[in-house]
């Protein structure tokens, strides 16, 4: 049966050839592994002072841009290469492409953020090269399924869908509050185990006394708000002058500025497009939030409040001028 | 005949599938994944990069990457679009604000020329969440009816309880193999 690109045709012929394509790749794979593990032992003898993880680092780097420069070879013959020959070649070229990628990605635990990105981009741009190559030597095949449209699934609709949601719909949220001014609001512990949804709040006090599951924040400024545990994720979004404090497994900053976070975070706080944002730890107390504690699942003794992964500031060695502890004697006290 | 045709053959016999994971952040990737090979989801912090995960399922090898869904990280997914058999694209059902985000997203995808051929499973997760939109709702805003270029289907799961993920996983894997797979 043809395949997505029509190419899979099944002979016997076919078969022993795979066989034999299969074993010149293994044993290559293989003559790779053992040319690796002959330079790990080296490199293990030579006992330098430098640390493990730079090491690593440093070879790593090594065998990235070994690979990456066999390929770009590959890539720099093409243009030269016989015009039947070219698809092979590509196909060749891809699965280097892939083993490259594959290397980086069992890099990644001992790689510094900030090496990875680099990586990556290097990647991007390789891949980039290899695609802008193959578009300017092999002319494009288009791809579209066969008219018939076998096996997709999708109910028949009866009349055309609406493009989008209508507004109402979209913010339809059980639990929410939106575009209030200079108010106090308040929810109570039917919240619990729910979802719940702050947008468009200018100058708001808001209190949620319970445990919802998860908690989504739009567009708020000069407001204060205030959260019992929240066992699953805090999710905020461009956001001014305002000041949270609140409990949750994953909190989520995105496009926020001259903020103050007040947190117990049990896996890790993260930003995103964000500058003058500072931190401190969870001090908030009501009547319920012990028995709240328990029933969320959170964890009172992990709290990495301040340790947060800044997005745009992978630079391990340097701290990200996006965020900032909230020095002692700085920090509010909230009833 | 090219080689990625004798790698696919190859593939063929170990029953091998490329499954990646994409879609905004805070959409539940990781957990899907952690939950779906069986570890401790407690613990999940939002994922600076990628994962990489091989499972055995029904005599499959599954090896499924979830690249994170920051802003700043969207720009490297197509570095894993290549040989992709299967897209799963999750869906937080309850952020209603980032719905519009989130079909432009994944219609973007959806032009890739070396996505072509891959299934689409779209996954309408936290369904446990009683503000949850259901996944007719979700497949009304995404606009999947219309996608004519791929096979897909949505599904509502979520992946804290575990409801559904396995429905989701079979049908993904029913419908590349019966593209993929065809030799025996
Ligand atoms: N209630 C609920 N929360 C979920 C579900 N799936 C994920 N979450 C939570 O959503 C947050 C983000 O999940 P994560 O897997 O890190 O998202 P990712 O960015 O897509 O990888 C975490 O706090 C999860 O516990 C679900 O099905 N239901
Ligand atoms: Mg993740």
């Amino acid at each position: 049966m043809a395949n997505a690109d029509g190419a899979v045709f099944v002979t016997k012929e076919n078969i022993c050839d795979s066989e034999f394509t299969k074993q010149f790749i293994a044993d290559k794979l293989q003559k790779r592994e053992d040319e690796r593990l002959a330079h790990v032992q080296k490199r293990k003898e030579e006992k330098s002072a430098v640390s493990a993880a730079q090491e690593n680092t440093k070879s790593f780097y090594e065998q990235f841009s070994k690979e990456k420069n066999d390929l770009e070879n590959e890539l720099s013959l093409c243009d030269s290469l016989d015009k039947n020959k070219l698809v092979d070649k590509f196909d060749e070229i891809s699965v280097m492409y892939q083993k490259l990628q594959r290397f980086v990605t069992e890099s990644t635990m001992f790689l510094p953020a900030y090496d990875l990105q680099q990586t990556q981009e290097n990647l991007s741009k390789l891949q980039t090269s290899i695609q802008e190559k193959r578009n300017e030597l092999i002319p494009k095949k288009k791809f579209a399924f066969k008219s018939k449209k076998k096996g997709t699934v999708s109910e028949k609709v009866e009349e055309k869908p609406k493009p989008v949601l209508e507004d109402e719909d979209v913010l339809l949220a059980d639990c929410k509050f939106s575009d209030r001014n200079g108010e106090q609001l308040v929810m109570d512990s039917t919240i619990n185990k729910k979802d719940v949804a702050l947008t468009c709040l200018d100058s708001c006090i808001v209190k949620l006394h319970g445990t919802p599951s998860a908690v989504h924040i739009n567009k708020l400024s000069n407001c204060t708000i205030l959260s019992g545990p929240v066992s699953g994720s805090i999710f905020i979004r461009e956001c001014k002058n305002c000041t949270f404090v609140v409990a949750c497994q994953q909190l989520r900053i995105h496009t926020t500025t001259d903020t103050k976070f007040y947190i117990h975070v049990t896996s890790r706080a993260i930003i995103e497009d964000c500058s003058t944002v500072s931190f401190g730890p969870y001090n908030w107390t009501y009547d319920d939030i012990e028995k709240h504690y328990e029933m969320s699942g959170l964890d009172k003794r992990r709290n990495s409040w301040d340790d947060i992964d800044d997005f745009n500031w992978l630079a391990a060695d340097k701290h990200s001028p996006n965020w900032s502890l909230i020095p002692e004697d700085d920090r509010k006290k909230f009833t | 005949m090219g080689l990625l045709t004798i790698l696919k053959k190859m593939k063929q016999k170990e029953k091998e599938v490329r499954l990646l994971m994409l879609g905004l952040d805070n959409a539940g990737k990781t957990t899907i994944l952690k939950k779906f090979n069986g570890e401790d989801i407690d613990k999940i912090s939002p994922t600076l990069g990628f994962n990489i995960k091989t499972l055995e399922h029904r005599g499959f090898k599954l090896n499924v990457w979830d690249v994170g869904g920051q802003k700043s990280l969207r720009s490297y997914w197509r570095n894993y679009f290549e040989s992709t058999d299967g897209l799963i694209w999750v869906v937080d059902s309850a952020d209603r604000m980032r719905l519009q985000d989130c079909k432009r997203e994944l219609h973007a995808l959806l032009v890739e020329e070396r996505l072509a051929g891959a299934t689409l499973l779209v996954f309408a997760n936290k369904q446990d969440l009683p503000g949850a939109l259901p996944a007719a709702d979700i497949k009304k805003g995404l606009d999947l009816d219309e996608i004519t270029t791929h096979h897909w289907l949505i599904q509502g799961c979520s992946a804290v309880t575990g409801e559904n993920l396995l429905q989701g996983i079979d049908w993904i894997i029913d419908d590349i193999a019966s593209r993929v797979f065809t030799m025996d």
